[in-house]
């Protein structure tokens, strides 16, 4: 399972010009039975499939919900109008117009360029704002700012009368405001291209990491990934590819006013987006199509061509509008993952030709390097409650530490120190020579120390092998000079070779754990630690559990450091055991020591009034 | 008053329950012990409706409850204190006990308020007070009093000492020590067995979804070999 | 020093509204976790409404209550119509769920009422001026302020001390915790949209008084405002929803009287990418009303 070309680039790449050919067709079949507003109609089908699919490169890959994606169509179109409209034209629209634009006269391949140029660089400003605001798939903040994206082009657009004419009349190219585009050339150039970048930027390693951090952003930052980079560069993709149809749209349309790209529009591009699925550029692309005969249909069935006197309460004006609303209403309420789910159709057909994979032997055991991670003198205050005082751990990656004590102790706290996602009062996490305490989870996991999660983490959305491939293609870059199994061998090592395609959130309890064990596995650690991994297991299943730490340990050439309540678990597997209570550590040693210990005993069973014990 | 009859409870398709089976009788303090991920809060949570027991039977007063929704228990008599408490950080010490008692008449209401308020004189000074500004303990004693306030025949608590200063510690056991004296059925969920040991009548032990052990308190306090059934050590039952 | 009392009033003026339109806002979110972008319809239906009474001839002061009936009712129909499907959803869907609503709403106006704008009278007084102390202030201002203070302090004693309203609050902070204590959810969630209902009711007879306009698109504006204010207060904080109608509409009279003439119409614009900032840098909004540790 190592990034096989075949199926990373030859597959996608077939399955968009199968893509593109269905549409194509399709749009020429339906023209070839009209006249002249067919080819109108089929001709903005395919610039907002253009449109729509560039939403869908940022949306379906980072699950950010970028409400006002169209403000950039419309910064876009605006800066191609303003370059394409002939300088005479324009002398007569916007004489006044600042930077002396009224004389410029660019071709519109220039003007496009331009247009695509300037709302790139748009648009990495506001990825810069929505990455520090913390975007991520859900957050309230991202869908704030794109909003005012939206809002504040439409504002400036009707305001700005020297530049863009205003929201009465706008700009136009001719004085009918006729067509200027002439055939569909450019049309099929960057619909193709368009289908091509995003069903290779979903394959793609950067498209495959914004996945993993759309389907749990912390997860994926506590296997090394950097989320704001990933979606800065989806970012940048989609709004060219965005500008590159809003530009060919006023081209079409032959002239631009702000309405053009406002509520509107977005609701149609959101609709076609959603109802076919925005995780999958077929189902965008299918979304398209449908929503377009939809309209139309609904389009003809209101206009002044039908009579039907017994529904003519139904058959009028704004029916579009309730057809638009109804689907994205009926799809969110039945089906929000949309027609295709996240299904691509080049996948589907895979299926049919998937060459036999064979289950891998599995390897020999990783060289280990001997390395030695320690915790010294770690506090941690919330508030005016200390969670850790003055704690020291130290590990090897030659051997499997225990971390127990009660509930509340400070080990989740502790654990969570040591992966960058809690900074400590005081107190120092180091790795050899390498300080951890002050640097933020992704980097610590590329330094090597990983971890699982008490409430399971998977990346939901995406196959056990996607799960681990995640993990790998950021130890492939960071972590090249460690021992890294095939990713084939550890899921046979997981028992999960025959589920390998099945979706994370899919399986069952124990195949999720040890899912979860494998993908820490997977990033090449030098460190693993492990948050209560047999929370929910029963007796056997926790002695099966310890065969598989053992052995996901031994193959990477990793320490281990287990957190757990499960006692006979942690002494059948720790080389040594710290205890912790109250923040406090009260106890270290081997296992025999430790469940001897009247202390420790103490601590679990709870300190009684002094007379007792 | 309440009896659980083999109770099974999955997460997914992870028995965090397994057949677990216990009694509680009027005026009694029963409390369920056992390691973390025992399964105890999933047994609470079955009984007090939030979760949907796959198999096995509740009942309450001779009447099956299994499976009624959370309010529907509260109105039968039942209410349950919640891990980690959950009070309503902006509402006023007040206001969350007058919520405590939403499905009391208004009459009833006013008494219930009076009857807690006596019982915690530390909420009496600061009934205007948002819950949020209140200390852990405090918080607890909060808790409490609002699940009295639906005025319960049986009260279960999850965990109430979780999280609190050894001194606190105290006091919530005074305080199950006290509602023990005036007569209140309670079913404790405690990580601190010992001092659990000493307020109860009977104890049910658990792990791995299972209740393992049962008994009088003062039986299991004496026994040597608690700790190891915690460990899960072979054939320490019975 | 006249100047900024009149200016301070008129912010008022339009802060009061923008308060009532953003708390209906915040009672939702808080609730049920969803911006609700079909909030406006509630103001759209209150103007259609407007428009038919006075076409029989009613006063405004017949006209105001049925207006706010109107607008209780729709938002619980609407509640039960669409939303109730999709409680406990991702935020996405929610969002998304109201945008279709919204759409949908507006759509059918256009379909059985009519596209255009439709004008009705507007009373004669709002246009009246009062010299208080030496300062000449617009009655309209007055009116609006005292109208929604009182109507403020009417929720507030709602919320504060009515079991309904404490239980709204509940819910609102910890919908599981709420539903343990026997509160139950249908009727929570019903209350919510019946109040939002209700301030939305009251915001659009003084919108409407001062646009006297009709149209399918009516309540967009008003709505936006609302989601402004909302935002700046913490989107679900109750007082801070209030706080951020009122600063919005300080802003706003701020920004008009200091821009200059070319830019004053963008206002609105500024404001947003005001808020905007404010999210990158404070993704929790402006207000954010203590939220006590959990313990």
């Amino acid at each position: 399972m190592s990034r096989d070309p075949i199926r990373h680039l030859a597959v996608p790449a077939i399955g968009s010009a199968l893509l593109f050919t269905l549409l194509v067709a399709g749009g020429l079949l339906y023209t070839s039975f009209g006249g002249l507003a067919r080819e109108g109609l089929v001709t903005q089908m395919f610039i907002n499939a253009i449109i729509v699919l560039g939403i869908q490169i940022y949306v379906g890959n980072t699950g950010v919900l970028s409400i006002g994606h169209i403000g950039f169509g419309s910064i876009a179109g605006y800066a191609f109008a303003v370059c394409a409209i002939s300088p005479k034209r324009k002398g007569g629209q916007i004489p006044d117009a600042p930077w002396n634009l009224a004389e410029v006269d660019l071709t519109p391949l220039e003007s496009g360029m331009v247009a695509v140029g300037l709302t790139v660089i748009v648009a990495f400003v506001i990825g810069l704002g929505l990455a520090r605001s913390g975007a991520q798939s859900g957050a309230v903040a991202a869908t704030v700012i794109t909003l005012a994206l939206l809002f504040v082009v439409h504002e400036v657009a009707r305001n700005w009368i020297d530049l863009t004419r205003g929201g009465k009349t706008g700009l136009s190219f001719s004085p009918l405001g006729n067509a200027t585009l002439q055939g569909r050339g450019w049309v099929y150039i960057l619909l193709a291209g368009s289908i091509l970048v995003a069903r290779l930027f979903r394959e793609s390693r950067t498209g495959r990491l914004a996945q993993a951090a759309r389907e749990d952003d912390l997860a994926a930052r506590s296997m090394g990934i950097s989320p704001p980079v990933q979606q800065m560069v989806a970012l940048v993709l989609s709004v060219a590819v965005v500008s590159a149809g809003s530009a060919l749209r006023v081209f079409e349309l032959g002239s631009i006013n702000p309405r053009l790209f406002f509520f509107d529009y977005t609701l149609l591009t959101l609709t076609m987006l959603i109802v076919g699925g925005r995780s999958s550029v077929s189902g965008a692309l299918a979304g398209v199509v449908i929503i377009t005969a939809g309209s139309e249909l609904t389009r003809q069935l209101s206009g002044p061509n039908v009579e039907v006197a017994a529904l003519d309460w139904l058959l009028r004006e704004g029916l579009t509008d309730i057809f638009l609303g109804g689907a994205m209403l009926g799809f969110m309420i039945l089906r929000p993952s949309g027609l295709f789910g996240d299904l691509e159709v080049d996948r589907w057909l895979m299926r049919f030709s998937r060459r036999r994979e064979i289950e891998p032997d599995r390897p020999p055991v990783g060289a280990v390097s001997k390395g030695t991670l320690t915790a010294r003198g770690v506090t941690v205050d919330f508030g005016g409650f200390r969670a850790l005082d003055g704690v020291t751990i130290e590990a090897s990656t030659d051997e499997i530490v225990g971390l127990i004590g009660p509930n509340g102790a400070g080990k989740t706290t502790l654990l969570n120190v040591v992966t960058g996602l809690v900074e400590p009062s005081s107190g120092s996490v180091e790795m050899g020579p390498q300080v951890l305490d002050d640097t933020p989870a992704h980097e610590v996991a590329r330094a090597g120390v990983v971890r699982t999660f008490q409430n399971l983490r998977l990346f939901g959305g995406l196959t056990v092998r996607e799960n681990l491939e995640a993990s790998r293609l950021i130890a492939q870059r960071h972590r090249a000079d460690r021992p890294q199994p095939p990713v084939a061998a550890l899921v046979v090592q997981a028992g999960l070779w025959e589920l390998r395609d099945r979706r994370a959130s899919q399986l069952d309890y124990g195949n999720a754990r040890r899912l979860e064990l494998a993908r820490a596995a997977a990033a090449a650690p030098d460190f693993l630690f492990l948050d209560e991994p047999t929370s929910g297991m029963g007796d056997a299943e926790s002695v099966a559990m310890i065969e598989q730490v053992r052995a996901m340990a031994s193959m990477v050439g990793a320490g281990v450091v287990v957190i757990d309540h499960d006692l006979n678990f942690i002494t059948g597997i720790c080389d040594r055991i710290y205890v912790l209570d109250q923040g406090l550590l009260i106890a270290a040693g081997t296992p025999e020591e430790v469940s001897t210990d009247p202390v420790v005993q103490a601590a679990y069973l709870g300190a009684s009034a002094p007379a007792n014990q | 008053m309440l009896e659980v009859e083999s109770l099974t409870t999955r997460y997914g398709s992870i028995a965090a329950v397994r057949e677990a089976s216990l009694a509680v009788q009027v005026g009694e303090v029963v409390c369920l012990i056992g390691p973390n991920g025992a399964g105890k809060t999933t047994l609470l949570a079955s009984v007090a409706g939030l979760l949907r027991p796959a198999a096995g039977r509740v009942v309450f007063d001779g009447v099956e409850v299994t499976g009624w929704s959370p309010d529907r228990m509260l109105r039968a008599g039942l209410a349950l204190v919640p891990e980690h408490r959950r009070i309503f950080a902006d509402l006023s010490v007040r206001e969350n006990l007058l919520v405590g008692g939403v499905t009391q008449r208004p009459a009833r209401r006013i008494e219930l308020l009076d009857e807690v308020v006596d019982l915690f004189p530390v909420l009496a000074g600061k009934l205007p007070v948002p819950a949020g500004y209140l200390s852990g303990g405090e918080a607890q004693q909060l808790a409490i009093g609002r699940s009295l306030m639906g005025d319960p025949r049986l009260l279960l608590m999850d965990e109430p000492a979780l999280g609190l200063a050894p001194v606190l510690v105290d006091v919530v056991f005074d305080l199950i020590g006290s509602l023990r004296d005036a007569g209140r059925t309670l079913l404790v969920v405690e990580q601190n067995a010992q001092r659990m040991l000493e307020v109860a009548d009977r104890a049910y032990v658990m792990r791995s979804g299972q209740i393992v052990t049962e008994g009088s308190a003062n039986e299991l306090a004496d026994r040597d070999d608690l700790f190891d059934t915690y460990l899960g050590r072979a054939g320490t039952l019975a | 020093m006249i100047e900024v009392v009149q200016q301070v009033v008129d912010g008022l003026g339009r802060g009061g509204i923008y308060a009532l339109i953003a708390l209906g806002i915040a009672l939702i979110f808080g609730v049920m976790h969803l911006v609700n972008f079909a909030h406006g319809e509630l103001i759209t239906v209150g103007a259609y409404t407007s428009y038919w009474l006075f076409n029989t001839d009613l006063d405004w002061w017949l006209v105001t209550p049925i207006v706010v009936v109107v607008a209780v009712l729709t938002s619980v129909v609407i509640e039960f119509v669409a939303f109730r499907w999709v409680r406990g959803a991702s935020d996405f869907t929610m969002l998304m769920t109201s945008f279709g609503v919204h759409f949908v709403v507006q759509a059918l106006f256009v379909m059985y009422v009519s596209a255009n704008f439709r004008q009705f009278p507007r009373p004669g007084w709002i246009f009246n001026t009062v010299r208080v102390g030496g300062v000449s202030l617009e009655v309209f201002d007055l009116v609006v302020v005292s109208v929604t203070l009182a109507s403020l302090l009417a929720v507030y004693w709602l919320l504060q001390r009515t079991l309904f309203g404490i239980s709204l609050r509940a819910a609102a902070e910890d919908f599981d915790a709420a539903r343990l204590m026997g509160i139950r959810s249908n009727r929570v969630i019903r209350g919510a949209f019946a109040l939002s209902g209700l301030l939305a009711g009251v915001a659009a007879v003084f919108w409407l008084m001062r646009s006297g306009q009709a149209s399918p698109t009516a309540g967009l504006t008003p709505m936006l405002k609302g989601v402004l204010a909302a935002l700046i207060g913490g989107l679900g904080s109750l007082s801070g929803a209030v706080l951020g109608g009122i600063v919005l509409g300080l802003v706003e009279v701020l920004l008009i009287s200091r821009l200059p003439g070319g830019i004053a119409g963008l206002t609105d614009g500024i404001v947003f990418l005001l808020i905007a900032l404010l999210f990158v840098f404070r993704p929790q909004g402006l207000i954010t009303v203590r939220h006590a540790e959990r313990v």
